[in-house]
């Protein structure tokens, strides 16, 4: 009887039993897709990005997803000491005045072919000319569409500085300033400034289907593009016909994915090879099969007021909360202590930080008195937008939101903490429907001025990145001056005035300036993270690490940086 | 048979009507102009807005309001989502076969485990396995699942590495979508990697299905469990035993044919359960089906993506749940009374 | 010499009496029902029980593990989360919300559903095959999508997902009710009450209703433990109880951003969860072991 009943159990088991089976050979035979694999890079980023083209925004995550990947610019920033050099264009002059910059273009430089465009013809200067006109030309065909903004553009005042681009032959561009510009060089190099194809949008002006200059996009760099799907995934090959030589991968893939522990959980579970933005860093270094990469960023978060909108268009009301929070708790809570408070928006190493601005005060008193002061006693009710996803400058803007919610409270004031899907939340932050907002700035090059202009110049607040509104016409008057000359003891002076001004007026509180992190399988290898600016998976290549942790490079070609 | 049928439909119809009723309110319900809320242009111009009003009739009266949107619905016209502002027909044309590809892979695996583990609860009924099975059983659908399914990422994804945490299928392959299904799409796809890329499918399907089983699969036993012991007391079993049919042979022959007939039924009923477990499922391993679809709307308060969603989820469920009946009803003659 | 009593006096104990005789004698079904007693006193008593706020967090104890591990403090029995909040106060307080809702959710339905069905099981005709269709689609569609559509209507928030939920489960009750007064109708003892010359209501009231108390508990307790997960997966997906409230499902998605650093904060909320679900369905059980006991005797 027993017996019978073991074999009846078994027979009920047996289909069980090798399913089973089957369904083990099936997962553990997947050697093959290693070839796929080893090609390839997946990348879980940490939003969607707002368009294909950074002329037209100031995003991290869209500099991140597109700039080094689909373009290249003019000029370049290369090596430890951040020198400006050539890379479309292969060398360049300035004259003695500054007012004219003419650029030497290299030859042979091959655009994407991708389903939707051939390129017949390689760089030349009519691209140089259609990329900047687009921004400078107000009638120019391409320059509305997409909205017509280009922030960053406006922000450093690029139309009124640049009279008019010439062609002189096919490789060479001249640009006619109007006055000379220290920085006009460093913005040339940012990854904003990138060429575009002027024969694509010949193509697309005849279609008239112009937007798909910025949805479609032609470049000429590493990689090209295949595939998007919103909220979901970007897709890259490789350009085989680069100018330089081509990538080591294949395939790029930026997985989309804004949950923190999911990034984690697909690192983890070796379906990122790379992932943006990593929580939980003893997670990783526990481990031998994961790197975690750190760069000294030139970034700074703070804390803004719209200074449009009452009571922040109080200077007391400003003051008053800005000795109430207390930033030291901050860096010990959000960035687990591995941030520096911030003195200014200037972090310490830029070489226009004074040692002699210490940071704002924490001191509840002072803060009570002059709410007092302005009339407040009672308090008042505001929000505080936060950003919803990780960012170099914060790892987490709504505990740090959540915080600030604590603090304010023991002088009176009752906070709301409001935060949207990343682009939703940049776009309503640009229709000033805020009060105050935990944002940030990362810098796009090492000139300070980087700091100054975008966040908080008047010009800026017509572009959507100064989101205090705050304009303050000598303010703007220093900054000027700082560009024009070439002394550098006389720019820090300058800037030195600028930030007393800052500290002053406090249309925004400075809170930390913070590492930029990355985390890796330890079998990509290459440089991706940059102490400013965007990612490049340019560099980047996958080796194999076998059992007895001798590494055989795959591909052990160098790759010149550009 | 006729009347079974007349019965049915008007039951599906009285039962489409409410539902498309329901969803037409919806957008007086929400905040925010009705006509953008129908259509989901939140970016229109005003001469935009005057061509929608004309569409969706708002001068009128809501009887032919009603009617209006009823003709948007049957021609296929679902509005835009207003977060992504891509066509909802679209989107749920992607999302609702995941869906469904889930629900039945979990439902096979509930049923694969569920009933066998039932029938041997009940022939060991009484003793210690058939109270184990019970009290597993009884664990398994007080688990919350999405619970279940965080541990099941950590025990299986990260601690083992066995299986993928998210996603229906690695990236790197790019699968055309032809029918939705992605196991038909990639069968019928071109590409060099066809049988790697049914692996992977396979691999990433695995823990979802099986969490969202877990629960179902308690159902499945208790209903076998419960069938197998009524059917093992009737007296055609009795009368096989005296017969001097061995216990095996009864089983076999008699006893798990009987048995199942009165399961059937409840599996198909079972199918709406199981695509709800599966919407809550999707949002944690990540699976691009309806349910994380929805939820997300719900959350970025994307009014034409929850009216028109909510109308599409629930047709469909009551499709499936009538087609059941109906072919429930033409196997076996019994239930047509009802 | 007082003697007590002479003769055995024959006790009839009453249908629901004779339940519970049987629940009491079934272990595993007291355990259950202890610690549903448990989380109840805890739903009630926890602003008077709880050690900390669960609102307010210590900014210096943040992120600690529970007691028991090496760095764990012990004033801090289950550790404590990113803000500093006292993780045993919060489920404390949970239990309130999670569990203790469910409990007002399952009662407010319970009598509304009731009443809509014994009424309905009176009528006949139109009405009630219009209501029979009506059931068959609401019943069709599963409880927690349900709800899902209805928050997803009037809005995210605890109060309407307990509307939701409530609404939600009225038509099981209705159901219950409808099919066990029917068969109940059926029966000689009511027909008897009948040819007395009771009307119906009294015939309900005194007849029928202590008869189908157990069914309509066991439903009850079927219904509890559904409203539990429901309430804890609403949470969970951010369409129940809002920040910061201490929902057990909403702790638990809260956790989740924290999983690599605090798996505490995920690991303790889902086991609540369970305990509480499995209470439930003992209870529930013993109940329905308990009816099958007396019907077959």
């Amino acid at each position: 009887m027993v017996i019978l009943m073991m074999k009846l159990k078994l027979m009920k088991f047996k289909p069980f039993i090798s399913s089973i089976i089957i369904s083990f050979l099936l997962i553990s035979c997947s050697d093959n897709k290693l070839s796929l694999s080893e090609r390839s890079i997946i990348y879980c980023s940490e939003a969607s990005p707002e368009t294909f083209n950074p002329q037209l925004i100031t995003s991290g995550t869209t500099i991140d997803a597109t700039s080094n990947q689909i373009y290249n610019r003019l000029i370049t920033y290369q090596g430890e000491d951040n020198k400006i050099v050539p890379a479309l264009a292969k060398s360049w002059h300035v004259t003695r005045d500054g007012k004219m910059v003419t650029f030497y273009l290299r030859k042979n430089i091959a655009f994407h072919q991708t389903s939707y465009f051939t390129p017949t013809r390689t760089l030349n200067a009519d691209d140089i000319l259609f990329s900047f006109n687009r921004i400078l030309d107000k009638s120019h065909p391409f320059h509305s569409i997409s909205g017509g903004n280009y922030p960053f553009f406006q922000g450093i005042k690029f139309n009124s500085l640049v009279e008019y681009i010439e062609k002189i032959n096919d490789y060479t561009v001249r640009f006619k300033l109007r006055h000379s510009d220290n920085s006009f060089l460093a913005n040339l190099a940012t990854d904003f400034s990138v060429i575009l194809s002027a024969e694509y949008a010949g193509q697309l002006a005849n279609k008239n289907t112009h937007h798909e200059i910025d949805i479609l996009p032609i470049g000429t760099g590493p990689f090209k593009f295949k595939e998007y799907r919103v909220g979901s995934l970007i897709r890259y090959y490789r350009h085989d016909n680069y100018w330089q030589n081509k990538a080591n991968i294949e395939q790029l893939v930026f997985d989309i994915t804004p949950s923190n522990t999911s990034r984690l959980t697909k690192l983890l579970a070796k379906e990122c090879d790379v992932i943006s933005y990593p929580v939980a860093h003893e997670k990783i270094t526990e481990r031998s099969d994961l790197k975690l990469d750190s760069v000294t960023s030139l970034n700074v978060s703070y804390f803004g007021f719209n200074t449009n909108k009452e009571p922040f268009n109080n200077k007391l009301v400003r003051k008053a909360i800005s000795f109430a929070i207390n930033k030291q708790a901050l860096i010990e809570t959000v960035y687990h202590g591995e941030a520096e408070i911030a003195h200014s928006i200037l972090p310490e190493s830029s070489w226009a930080h004074n040692e002699k601005i210490l940071p704002q005060e924490f001191n509840l008193k002072k803060a009570k008195q002059l709410l007092d002061e302005a009339g407040y006693t009672d308090g008042f009710t505001t929000d505080i937008w936060a950003v919803p996803i990780q960012r170099a400058y914060n790892p987490n803007a709504v505990t740090m939101a959540k915080l600030i919610q604590a603090d304010l409270k023991k002088i009176g004031i009752t906070v709301n903490i409001i935060s949207y899907e990343w682009n939703t939340f940049l776009h309503r932050l640009t229709q000033g429907e805020h009060q105050t907002f935990l944002l940030g700035w990362s810098a796009d090059h090492p000139d300070p001025d980087n700091f100054f202009t975008p966040m908080l110049s008047c010009s800026a607040t017509n572009t959507s990145s100064n989101r205090t509104f705050w304009c303050n016409d000598k303010y703007d008057q220093l900054l000027q001056r700082a560009l024009q000359t070439s002394n550098i003891n006389l720019r820090k002076k300058y800037y030195t005035q600028a930030l007393e001004i800052l500290r002053n007026e406090l249309p925004l509180l400075p809170i930390a300036h913070s590492k930029r992190f990355q985390a890796r399988n330890k079998n990509v290898v290459g440089p991706i993270l940059a102490a400013f600016g965007g990612i490049n998976f340019y560099p980047v290549s996958k080796v194999n690490i076998s059992y007895d942790n001798t590494i055989k490079s795959n591909n052990t070609k160098k790759m010149s940086v550009q | 048979m006729l009347i079974f049928t007349l019965r049915r439909l008007s039951l599906f119809t009285f039962t489409m009507l409410l539902l498309t009723i329901l969803s037409f309110s919806l957008s007086f319900l929400f905040p925010g102009d009705s006509v953008i809320n129908l259509s989901g242009e939140v970016n229109a111009t005003a001469a935009q807005l005057v061509e929608l009003n004309l569409e969706y009739k708002t001068d009128q009266n809501i009887v032919i309001q009603y009617f209006s949107y009823l003709s948007h619905v049957l021609t296929g016209d679902l509005g835009l989502s207003m977060a992504s502002q891509s066509l909802i027909t679209h989107e749920i044309a992607i999302l609702l076969p995941a869906t469904v590809e889930l629900s039945l892979v979990a439902l096979l695996i509930a049923m694969f485990f569920g009933i066998p583990l039932g029938f041997f609860a009940a022939i060991r009924h009484n003793k210690r396995s058939d109270n184990i099975i019970l009290s597993v059983a009884m664990i398994g659908y007080s688990i919350p699942v999405f619970w279940l399914g965080l541990l099941a990422i950590l025990l299986f994804s990260i601690n083992l590495g066995w299986l993928p945490s998210a996603g229906k299928i690695s990236l790197l392959f790019e699968i055309e979508s032809i029918t939705g299904i992605q196991f038909f799409d990639i069968l019928l796809s071109d590409s060099p990697y066809k049988w790697q890329a049914f692996r992977d499918a396979s691999a990433h399907i695995l823990l979802p299905a099986c969490v969202v089983a877990i629960a179902p699969a308690t159902i499945f036993i208790r209903l076998s469990r419960t069938s197998m012991i009524e059917v093992l007391q009737t007296n055609y079993i009795k009368a096989a035993k005296a017969k001097g049919l061995s216990f095996k042979q009864i089983i076999i022959r008699h006893a798990i044919r009987n048995s199942l007939i009165k399961i059937i039924r409840h599996v198909g009923l079972q199918f709406a359960n199981l695509v709800t477990i599966a919407m809550v499922t999707e949002v944690i391993f990540s699976w691009p089906g309806i349910g994380r679809w929805l939820i997300e709307s719900i959350s970025q308060r994307d009014y034409t993506a929850i009216q028109n969603g909510l109308l599409l989820l629930s047709c469909f469920i009551f499709i499936v749940h009538i087609l059941i009946d109906f072919i429930y009803a033409a196997l076996n003659p019994l239930a047509r009374d009802n | 010499m007082a003697r007590e009593k002479i003769y055995l006096e024959e006790v009839f104990p009453s249908p629901f009496m004779q339940h519970w005789l049987i629940f009491r004698k079934t272990p595993v079904a007291m355990i259950g029902f202890a610690c549903f007693i448990f989380l109840t006193i805890l739903a009630v008593f926890t602003p008077v029980l709880a050690p900390y706020s669960p609102i307010d967090g210590n900014i210096n104890m943040l992120l600690l593990p529970p007691a028991w591990h090496d760095d764990g403090n012990v004033s801090f029995l289950l550790g404590t989360d990113e803000l500093g909040r006292d993780m045993l106060s919060r489920l404390m307080y949970g239990s309130s919300l999670t569990f203790g809702l469910s409990f007002v959710i399952v009662i407010v339905s319970l009598v509304i559903g009731v009443v809509i069905g014994s009424l309905s099981a009176l009528t006949t005709g139109i009405k009630s095959s219009f209501l029979n269709h009506f059931l068959d689609v609401i019943l069709s569609i599963p409880s927690l999508l349900l709800a899902i559509i209805i928050v997803a209507i009037i809005g995210p928030s605890v109060s309407n997902t307990v509307g939701a939920i409530i609404l939600v489960l009225i038509p099981q009750f209705v159901h219950v009710t409808r099919y066990a007064v029917k068969e109940e109708f059926r029966k000689d003892y009511v027909l008897a009450s009948k040819l007395d010359g009771a009307s119906s209501f009294r015939i309900l009231y005194y007849s029928i209703f202590p008869n189908i108390v157990d069914r309509i508990m066991s439903q009850a307790t079927l219904a509890q433990s559904a409203a539990i997960l429901d309430i804890a997966t609403l949470g969970f997906l951010g369409l129940g109880a809002q920040i910061p409230l201490p929902e057990w499902g909403a702790i638990l998605a809260n956790g989740l951003d924290l999983f690599y650093i605090a798996p505490w904060t995920v690991y303790l909320p889902g086991l609540s969860i369970l305990f509480a679900v499995v209470s439930t369905n003992l209870v529930g059980e013993g109940i329905r072991h308990a009816l099958k006991l007396r019907k077959e005797s």
